[in-house]
């Protein structure tokens, strides 16, 4: 395992270089400006948050990162790496790997079978030796399996190894999912709400997960609504609200912040103020 | 043994066609694993087969070098076909593979040097029973093999969800320009074993009838494992003919019949991998 947990717990952000910068990042729709100029850092092992409301862009952020979508104008940098214009399996080499909103598992495949499959990066042998069955090439499938195992393990999924995944539950499903993206041994995991549709113990369970995974070093981007789970378990928040960064800092910070407030509860009722009030009152009497 | 012999005699044409039709059945399999439908087997296999007939006919090469041959041309064929195909959308690009089979006849048609034109050919070679038999299985071997690579796990991959294999380090594209390379070899394989059990090629020989039988052999024998093209062949080739012997007077009435049961008992074919491990999984839970 390429994370094995670390004894540093205390101080989770070990480097100060950003593994990954967006620097002016936009796209549109058409007309629509679905991420206008965003800008944000993910430090070195840190656990990082990207909240917003429903539409916010928070997704397609995500699939600027990764290549499925490319972006207008800015940039989009992974270890000071310019990412802009390489396809989705070029970025994947490079080291991100993610798991998808409406969780996207291979249907037909078993549990065990989808983490292979998440290994494809570092299957250490060619196609064509593994198409004549060499030993070298057999003993290579033979890690891969016990390394797919080893992470079904790590995400609490052993014993589901050889099930149909469509045929498990869907916070089961999103497990698989991650397991799935660790395959590859990533240096920055994308989480696109990983916890939705997940009780809170399982959620929890995640969170702990998430840490653990960034002691051995990973980094990790998480787009998430469960606000108990972005305070309790993340680094760095930036918030999003109509394709614009509203703010970032720590969750505490980001919560308390009234424009935050505003995007996720509506606008406060504010109390007339005095002279309106004044006014008021003169045109009920008049 | 005179029962056996005579079975023989009245159904092994019927057999070897059946193993012709399942290399044209393997072809569309090798690029349907990738998520692509393509009608393109049959050009290739007007490819391999012209090609084949004239290093028989004409050079009078030997099978062991007309045959790797006429696969080599169908590969080619596909390699220089993807190069545009691979640009278009699932559906044109299924249009495309249906425009490529008209052209391909055209073609034949006004180049009577290399084709016999109108007239077509007379192949004066027969492909030995034994012969057919052995290339299926080698093949057959080839393709269990591909199933269990990681060329099977990355075109699984791809055909399930080719965003989502991207993200995984997959190059969709690459793994589809493989599965082309291999349809083109068996199609151009098919081809020319067509021609050889025929003994006569025309411009008919490689036309939309091909097209659907090996189509509908894929759908029929499940699409979702290489075995499925084989016995799918196997199936849509013999079916009209054990129907004549059993029940002449409604033989096209019973066939469709057959063919609707199966499609409707079992809608993604005769081998399904996923419902067999579902079928599994429900046995472990209950007991």
């Amino acid at each position: 395992m390429a994370h094995s947990p670390r004894s540093a717990r205390c101080s989770p952000v070990s480097d100060t270089r950003p593994i990954l910068a967006l620097t002016g990042v936009a796209k549109s729709f058409g007309g629509v400006h679905a991420v206008s100029d965003i800008s944000f850092d993910i430090a070195h092992g840190s656990v990082a948050g990207l909240m917003g409301p429903n539409g916010a862009g928070k997704t397609t952020v995500i699939n600027l990162i990764t290549g499925l979508l490319q972006h207008d104008t800015g940039r989009i940098s992974l270890d000071g790496a310019d990412l802009s214009g390489s396809p989705p399996q070029e970025i994947a080499r490079l080291g991100i790997a993610r798991t998808y909103q409406n969780v996207r598992l291979f249907s037909g495949m078993t549990s065990l079978e989808q983490v292979v499959a998440g290994g494809f990066l570092r299957r250490s042998t060619s196609m064509l030796a593994s198409f004549f069955g060499t030993s070298s090439a057999r003993q290579a499938m033979k890690r891969t399996q016990d390394e797919a195992l080893a992470l079904l393990e790590r995400v609490g999924m052993a014993d589901r190894a050889n099930v149909l995944a469509e045929a498990l539950s869907y916070g089961e499903q999103r497990r698989i999912e991650i397991a799935r993206a660790l395959g590859s041994h990533p240096k920055l995991l994308l989480l696109d709400e990983p916890t939705a549709g997940m009780n809170a113990a399982e959620s929890q369970m995640i969170g702990r997960l998430l840490h653990e995974l960034r002691d051995g070093g990973l980094s990790i981007l998480m787009v998430e609504h469960n606000i108990r789970l972005v305070s309790d378990f993340c680094d760095h928040v930036a918030v999003m609200n109509f394709g614009r960064k509203l703010t970032e800092g720590t969750p505490a910070a980001c919560l308390a912040h009234p424009e935050v407030q505003e995007a996720y509860f509506g606008r406060k009722r504010t109390p007339p103020s005095e002279s309106e009030s004044h006014a008021q009152r003169a045109r009920a009497h008049g | 043994m005179s029962m056996l012999l005579d079975w023989w005699a009245a159904y092994e044409s019927t057999l070897a066609f059946a193993i012709v039709n399942a290399f044209f059945a393997l072809s569309t399999y090798a690029v349907m694993a990738t998520g692509i439908l393509s009608f393109a087997t049959v050009a290739f296999a007007a490819v391999g087969g012209f090609l084949g007939v004239q290093l028989l006919a004409q050079l009078g090469l030997p099978l062991w070098i007309v045959l790797p041959g006429s696969a080599v041309g169908g590969c080619a064929a596909a390699l220089l076909v993807s190069v545009v195909f691979l640009r278009l959308e699932s559906h044109w690009l299924a249009l495309a593979s249906l425009a490529l089979i008209l052209i391909t006849r055209i073609l034949v048609l006004n180049a009577p040097a290399l084709t016999g034109g109108v007239n077509g050919l007379s192949v004066p070679v027969e492909a030995p029973f034994w012969l057919l038999l052995v290339l299926l299985a080698s093949v057959s071997v080839g393709f269990w093999r591909l199933s269990v690579s990681w060329y099977g796990i990355a075109a699984r991959a791809v055909r399930e969800d080719p965003a989502v294999a991207g993200s995984l380090g997959i190059a969709p594209k690459t793994i589809q320009l493989i599965g082309f390379a291999i349809s083109g070899a068996m199609g151009g394989l098919g081809g020319v074993l067509l021609a050889m059990t025929l003994q006569f090629v025309s411009p008919e020989t490689y036309y939309i009838p091909v097209a659907f039988t090996m189509i509908a052999a894929v759908v029929l024998g499940g699409s979702y494992h290489w075995t499925g093209a084989i016995i799918g062949a196997l199936v849509f080739t013999a079916l009209p003919q054990i129907m004549q012997a059993v029940v002449p007077q409604v033989q096209n009435v019973a066939n469709g019949l057959a063919l609707l049961l199966i499609m409707i008992m079992l809608p993604r074919g005769l081998i399904d991998p996923r419902a067999w491990r579902i079928r599994r999984a429900l046995r472990d839970a209950r007991r």
